[in-house]
């Protein structure tokens, strides 16, 4: 009979979220990543058209990237301390209560 | 050079003194292979970025940039985001599945001897693809800095890395690293200042004196990477093939836990990330100051731009602060490659007499006085191995080898480790499949390519992961599907899948 802190729902829950959380960033960060490689192999003009001052749009590009690598990389150490760490935290117990039984 | 060589002596006797005290401290093979595991996150951030920042990151991007503009940063930006990929797919499971290689993961998941024997051989080919060009270049550097002879140079570097890892295990290849690291983004910072002095403390000065010097076309993309696709290929390769590398993952073993290995993913990522950043300002930095035809006439490649720099920023030839500098950033440089160098061995120590031997052969029957000194045995043999192949590759073209070990472990090693941990089907037919495309493609299409056959290229592209990746994954699931339904196995997944994301062991 699955009650609420059955570990097995709770895993399967957590996995999911997870899962789907790590998806989201990693398309993010491929898109970002590989669209400039296919930029930078397909669309030369436009990267090398001027963006700031002497700075072009392709290293506007590249700077951007930098930045979203370290906020994304925040984001994920944020959500894995905030959410998903006590949610692991519980799961464990609850496996540990369940094999003591 | 004298000063090189002081500057190089004292940083040798640091490491050795850590090796020393290293040394007292490895008595298991836990202590061997992971540092006991209890290293700090800021510790394994720094050993990390003192790992994946080599010789090639030191000073070839820096050179790239200064020679071919934009291609050069982009060679900079890869290694960072490669990062992201490791934080979110597999720092935490390796650190919630493994112990100390690859191997073990593998076996875990599949319990099989040949998926054991498919992952042995994934990290071996992997690690001497990329420690015998570091081997040669070691070889080219120290000779370059320091006038000491090829193959001499080789066998001092050899027998330095057989003694941190041989006598000090893990604890003493990362302090090393850690050293170097410190080093590095010292040496990093105080060039920064210096070259932001030069241009007025206006950054985008570096970008407006390149170009007035060498026109529009010096900041555009393609001046290196001439193939579209070539910039796909690296780009994807970097990604995704950092993850695969053996020695990068075994640096997750020697944290506590997934939290510590999350943290230090953050330390290297900026440690890392702030230096790569840096390379292509001192790239543009070099071709305005020192100037791109000074850089070729020191070494063709522009491998020397970032001592050059260093040298001009410090007040110029001949002056004290020059030669300081000089002497600072070249002493820094072939400490890089020890530190990198260490890591391979130890790595790969990991795989022959932990996973081949204990595991494979003797069936994990192996009492631990005996495992540790079959390690260390190891060590010593595979050091040999690597000052043997580093002296033949002189004068060949080992910039390629850099290029295929990362493809290999992005194509071979990165499917099998990522559908091992996610995909519940998998089984050892897809490990065998997964490992055997990657490697095969990746080292027939880079045979093939321009890099080796130069204008005789039958296949387009320098950098083959692009295709060798799919094929990498199309092997692991047709393995899968040929092999047939293992019941057993997907059943034991629910299991594999606690511990993967919380660390709890079933028993």
């Amino acid at each position: 009979m699955p009650t609420p802190d059955d570990p097995k729902q709770m895993m399967a829950s957590l996995v999911t979220r997870k899962l789907r959380f790590i998806a989201v960033l990693s398309v993010i960060y491929l898109t970002s990543y590989v669209g400039l490689t296919v930029l930078a192999g397909f669309a030369r003009p436009f990267l090398a058209a001027k963006a700031l001052g002497p700075v072009n749009v392709g290293f506007m590009l590249i700077a951007a990237n930098y930045l979203l690598s370290w906020v994304l990389a925040l984001i994920y150490v944020h959500v894995a301390n905030e959410t998903f760490d006590p949610l692991v935290a519980r799961v464990a117990a609850a496996l540990r209560l369940e094999r003591a039984a | 050079m004298s000063l090189t060589l002081g500057i190089f002596a004292v940083i040798l006797a640091i490491t050795l003194g850590i090796t020393y005290w290293a040394a007292k401290r490895t008595r298991t093979t836990s202590d061997f292979y992971a540092a006991g595991g209890n290293l700090t996150a800021a510790q394994n951030g720094f050993a990390l970025a003192g790992d994946w920042c080599s010789a090639a990151a030191f000073l070839g991007f820096t050179g790239l940039t200064a020679l071919y503009g934009m291609d050069g940063a982009f060679y900079a930006l890869g290694p960072l985001v490669a990062f992201c990929t490791v934080l979110f797919m597999i720092a935490e499971p390796l650190r919630n599945t493994g112990k100390y290689t690859l191997g073990d993961i593998i076996l875990y998941r599949m319990k099989t001897r040949t998926s054991l024997l498919a992952a042995v051989g994934g990290t071996i080919v992997v690690n001497f693809a990329y420690l015998t060009p570091q081997m040669a270049g070691a070889g080219v550097l120290v000779r370059l800095l320091t006038g000491i002879p090829y193959d001499a140079a080789i066998v001092l570097v050899g027998i330095a890395m057989i003694v941190y890892v041989a006598f000090g295990g893990m604890l003493a290849t990362t302090w090393v690293q850690i050293v170097k690291a410190g080093l590095m983004l010292a040496a990093a910072a105080i060039l920064l200042l210096l070259a932001l002095k030069a241009v007025g403390f206006n950054p985008l000065a570096f970008f407006s004196r390149a170009e007035a010097a060498y026109g529009p076309q010096f900041l555009a993309p393609g001046n290196y990477l001439k193939n579209p696709f070539d910039e796909v290929s690296l780009g994807v390769g970097y990604v995704l093939g950092l993850a695969g590398l053996p020695h990068v993952m075994t640096r997750f073993y020697t944290v506590p836990d997934a939290k510590a290995a999350r943290r230090s993913v953050v330390w290297v990522m900026f440690l890392a990330g702030g230096f790569f950043l840096a390379t292509t300002i001192f790239g543009l930095a070099a071709a305005d100051l020192v100037g791109q035809d000074t850089i070729r006439a020191a070494d063709k490649g522009g491998n020397l731009t970032l001592p050059l720099l260093a040298e001009y920023l410090g007040g110029g030839k001949g002056t004290f602060g020059g030669e300081l500098m000089l002497g600072f950033v070249s002493a820094v440089a072939v400490a890089t490659i020890l530190a990198v160098v260490s890591a391979l061995t130890l790595s790969t120590s990991g795989a022959i007499a932990h996973d081949f031997y204990v595991n494979w052969i003797c069936r994990g029957q192996v009492h631990e006085k005996k495992q540790i000194l079959v390690a260390r045995l190891s060590a010593i043999g595979i050091g040999i191995l690597a000052i043997a192949l580093g002296i033949l590759a002189n004068g060949i073209n080992v910039a390629v080898l850099v290029i295929l070990a990362i493809c290999i472990a992005a194509s071979a090693n990165f499917p099998v480790l990522i559908l091992s941990l996610f995909w519940r089907r998998f089984n050892t037919g897809g490990v065998v499949g997964g490992i055997l495309f990657g490697l095969v493609s990746s080292v027939m299409l880079a045979m093939l390519g321009p890099a080796v056959r130069g204008a005789d290229a039958i296949w387009p592209l320098v950098n083959p992961t692009v295709v060798s990746l799919p094929l990498g994954f199309l092997g692991a699931v047709l393995g899968t599907l040929l092999m047939g339904r293992d019941l057993e196995n997907e059943a034991r997944f629910d299991e594999v899948t606690v511990r993967v994301h919380t660390g709890v062991a079933a028993e």
